[in-house]
């Protein structure tokens, strides 16, 4: 079947039409099987036309936030083996997504197929930046919490980097440094952290990283505030600590386990399992190489819950397409952030909301 | 106008000293026991006196040209002029009889919405040409609008002829302090609270003075019907003159204010209905694309997770897009509007044999019904159907906003009057 065919083939290897072909008779299987067993699916696809476009972009999506609204699964609730929930500030509608055993296996699969293919297939000594307590107070549990835990199986000898206050702990790093001196490193965390809390601080220190692999999520918004893309991101690291191998990386809840991966390029990749279609924000068609609109995921994991093709609230931007010659071939997509919010308007509960605003 | 001894009267009875910033007049942050004791004794007027109606024709007039561009305040400036003032006041004079007189409640607090701009001057307005005094607490996110009805207000209030017009109002913006609302209710003699159901018991967990009385405009919803033969025999030009009036209705405040339409009933065979509605729908996309509407990317993406919503707890036809600017949701299930309603041009659309039929859906929180092609007997058949369950006002399609002194139920007038009785007659 395919899944295991796309597992058996070294990720981003897919030229993109044998993908989409691929893909394509795949996820029209998908979109069958939750019809058939999804009745919440069923209607939303009965009410609504296809979506405009060709080829990958027939397959139907729906908008990621119908997961905050409705509980949807495609399995009977007796097979249901977690439901995960999407990260948000208090007050805020979470997403809930369905698993049974088959796709959580199917995601975990996924990740450890895309994360060795960068990481290779051992273990490397991993420095996370963040705080141990990150993962440890389970009743505050964060996004960020979630996102240490997930990457933490792709380490050893794990070190946290940080104090509660995010000061970098100096005499630890030297030390950790110097007991896996000419060892490859990992080093996973948040885009932000990382910049501020923990490359400035190495930079000023001197330390040499040059062994190491970073991965790093969680957006650039805090970063574009202070005039830093992610190219400056890149050099600055290159420059000041040997650091080159360096891949962010882009996920969602509503589709864990086929994470986009950046390449040597700067772009992110689709893995194998999935795919990115750009969509025009007035038409909903899709748009041409090189312009931004709304980004919609497409991914062969999903069989418990109908997520295999989701329309996001993130926009971005494909640069055009990679031939597999240097190991990663696929669609280049920058991702530029969240929709802008719209101010609404309307005699509704205004000051109630502002009353909300200056208490969180 | 504000009185030197105020301020010893509040210490001396231990109120707490409150500031409120001040945008009419403008000025200091002042203490609000100071500002309420100078509009409240500051010189009465009686409803509707003569110096009272200039100064409302003055505010329309400049409002008018100064407003250019602002469809809202352009309304609001119309809805004002010397001869609906006038108007008005023959209508005001109708209510009084041999055996009684309205006069002023007194202090009128407006506790307004914070995002429909010209609320607050609407509910200020008729007060103030009631003779009351008022304080109108401003939302701390003023717009564009509100700050030029703002420096209107205070141009005018800055000119001797109106000093005891300006003398009696205050508006004042305070962040969400409960004392505050506290302070102004209890010496409220009328409070009157727009806002979402929310705002109102909120506002409410506030006592008022014993004698006083509150009135609340909480949330409410909207519906159009349509006689669908009637709409089938337009031609193309008069239907887009009926869609452009209903755009009105509906995109002015994104459909998120109280009497935009959410639905539209389309009364008669389903066949014609049918067409009707596809034509109606594509004419209503087509005056959007000539006004130049652009509805932004998270409205669009909101109205169309709300268009997937919908279908997985009602029983949907279908759910067809003309462009982002219109979404129809063809919904039998009408009992029952789903929660979380989106606005920014969402429709939820059916089909019904006769008008009256549309009674058993209808309940209290239903405000406006906007019309088109009916006869008089058919509305009176439905309100006699509705017999008080809901629906305050029946406007024909281009009026839902257009605000008068009949609202939510209430005449203004009278609410914001007193009736005093006088019976001269000898036994």
């Amino acid at each position: 079947m395919i899944f295991d065919e796309l597992t058996a083939l070294p990720q981003f290897s897919l030229r993109q039409p044998d993908k989409e072909d691929l893909l394509e008779s795949a996820l029209q299987e998908l979109t069958e099987f939750h019809k058939e067993h999804s009745p919440e699916y069923r209607r939303m696809l009965a009410t609504h036309p296809a979506p405009p476009g060709t080829g990958l972009a027939r397959i139907p999506f729906v908008p990621v936030n119908i997961f905050k609204q409705h509980l949807i699964r495609s399995v009977p609730e007796s097979e249901v083996f977690k439901i995960m929930t999407s990260s948000g500030t208090t007050g805020q509608q979470v997403s809930r997504i369905v698993l049974d055993r088959e796709t959580a296996a199917r995601q975990s699969t996924a990740l450890t197929k895309i994360m060795t293919h960068v990481l290779g297939p051992k273990r490397l000594p991993m420095i996370i930046v963040d705080t141990p307590n990150v993962v440890k107070d389970r009743k505050q549990f964060s996004a960020r919490g979630a996102g240490v835990l997930g990457m933490i199986p792709y380490g050893r000898h794990h070190h946290y980097a940080l104090d509660d206050d995010m000061a970098l702990d100096v005499e630890g790093l030297i030390a950790y440094l110097s007991a896996h001196e000419g060892e490859q490193l990992l080093i996973f965390g948040f885009t932000f952290m990382v910049w501020k809390y923990f490359y400035q601080r190495v930079r000023d220190l001197g330390l040499d990283l040059s062994n190491a692999v970073l991965i790093h999520s969680g957006g650039w918004k805090k970063l574009l505030d202070e005039a830093v893309d992610n190219s400056e991101f890149r050099d600055s690291l290159q420059r000041d600590t040997g650091l080159s191998r360096v891949h962010n990386f882009y996920g969602m809840v509503e589709q864990v386990g086929s994470i986009f991966l950046e390449a040597d390029d700067g772009y992110l990749r689709p893995p194998n399992y999935a795919d990115v279609i750009i969509r025009d924000p007035h038409t909903w068609a899709p748009m041409p190489f090189g312009e931004v609109g709304v980004i919609q995921v497409l991914s062969v994991l999903p069989k418990s819950y109908p997520g295999h093709s989701i329309l996001t609230e993130d926009l971005g931007i494909v640069h055009g397409i990679a031939g597999p010659e240097r190991g990663w071939a696929g669609h280049r997509l920058e991702v530029i952030g969240r929709v802008p919010k719209a101010e609404l308007r309307g005699c509704s509960d205004t000051h109630a909301e502002e009353a909300q605003l200056v208490s969180s | 106008m504000m009185h030197a001894k105020v301020k010893n009267t509040a210490d001396a009875q231990g109120v707490p000293k409150s500031m409120v910033q001040l945008s009419v007049p403008r000025g200091q942050d002042r203490e609000l026991s100071e500002v309420i004791d100078g509009v409240v004794h500051s010189e009465m007027l009686l409803p509707f006196d003569d110096i009272l109606i200039d100064f409302c024709a003055e505010f329309s007039r400049t409002l008018a040209k100064r407003a250019r561009g602002f469809s809202e305040l352009q309304a609001l400036a119309f809805w004002m002029r010397r001869a609906e003032l006038m108007r008005m006041r023959e209508d005001f004079r109708g209510l009084a009889t041999e055996r009684t007189v309205l006069m002023p409640r007194g202090l009128v607090v407006h506790i307004p919405p914070a995002n429909v701009d010209t609320i607050f001057i609407y509910s200020w307005l008729l007060s103030l040409l009631c003779g009351n005094s008022n304080i109108v607490r401003l939302s701390s996110r003023a717009t564009e609008q509100t700050e030029l009805m703002i420096d209107v207000i205070n141009e005018l209030g800055g000119n001797a002829r109106f000093s005891r017009v300006a003398g009696s109002t205050a508006m004042v913006k305070y962040g969400h302090d409960d004392a505050i609302t506290a302070q102004l209710s209890a010496r409220a003699d009328l409070r009157v609270i727009w806002g979402g159901d929310g705002t109102v018991q909120n506002i409410r967990r506030s006592p008022l003075s014993p004698h006083a009385t509150d009135l609340t405009f909480p949330d409410r919803v909207s519906l159009a019907a349509l006689n669908a033969a009637n709409a089938d025999a337009l031609g193309e030009d008069e239907l887009r003159d009926v869609a452009a009036r209903f755009y009105n209705d509906a995109y002015w405040f994104d459909q998120m204010g109280c009497s935009s339409p959410r639905m539209v009933v389309w009364v008669g065979e389903e066949g014609i209905a049918k067409r009707s509605s596809a034509r109606f729908f594509q004419a209503l996309y087509d005056v959007t694309v000539s006004k130049g509407l652009r509805v932004e990317t998270s409205a669009a993406l909101s109205k169309m997770t709300y268009g997937f919503s919908v279908p997985i707890t009602q029983n949907v036809g279908q759910v067809q897009s003309f462009g982002n600017q219109v979404l129809v949701i063809e919904n039998d299930d009408l009992e029952q509007m789903p929660t979380g309603f989106v606005g920014s041009g969402t429709f939820h659309s059916t089909v019904v044999g006769s008008l009256s039929e549309i009674a058993p859906m209808i309940t209290r929180r239903y405000q406006t019904l906007s019309h088109f092609g009916f006869t008089s007997e058919e509305l009176h058949e439905l309100i006699g159907r509705l017999a008080g369950r809901g629906v305050d006002r029946l406007v024909p399609i281009g009026q839902a906003l257009t605000f008068n002194r009949f609202w939510d139920g209430n005449d203004l007038f009278q609410a914001l009057t007193r009736y005093v009785y006088v019976d001269n007659s000898q036994s």
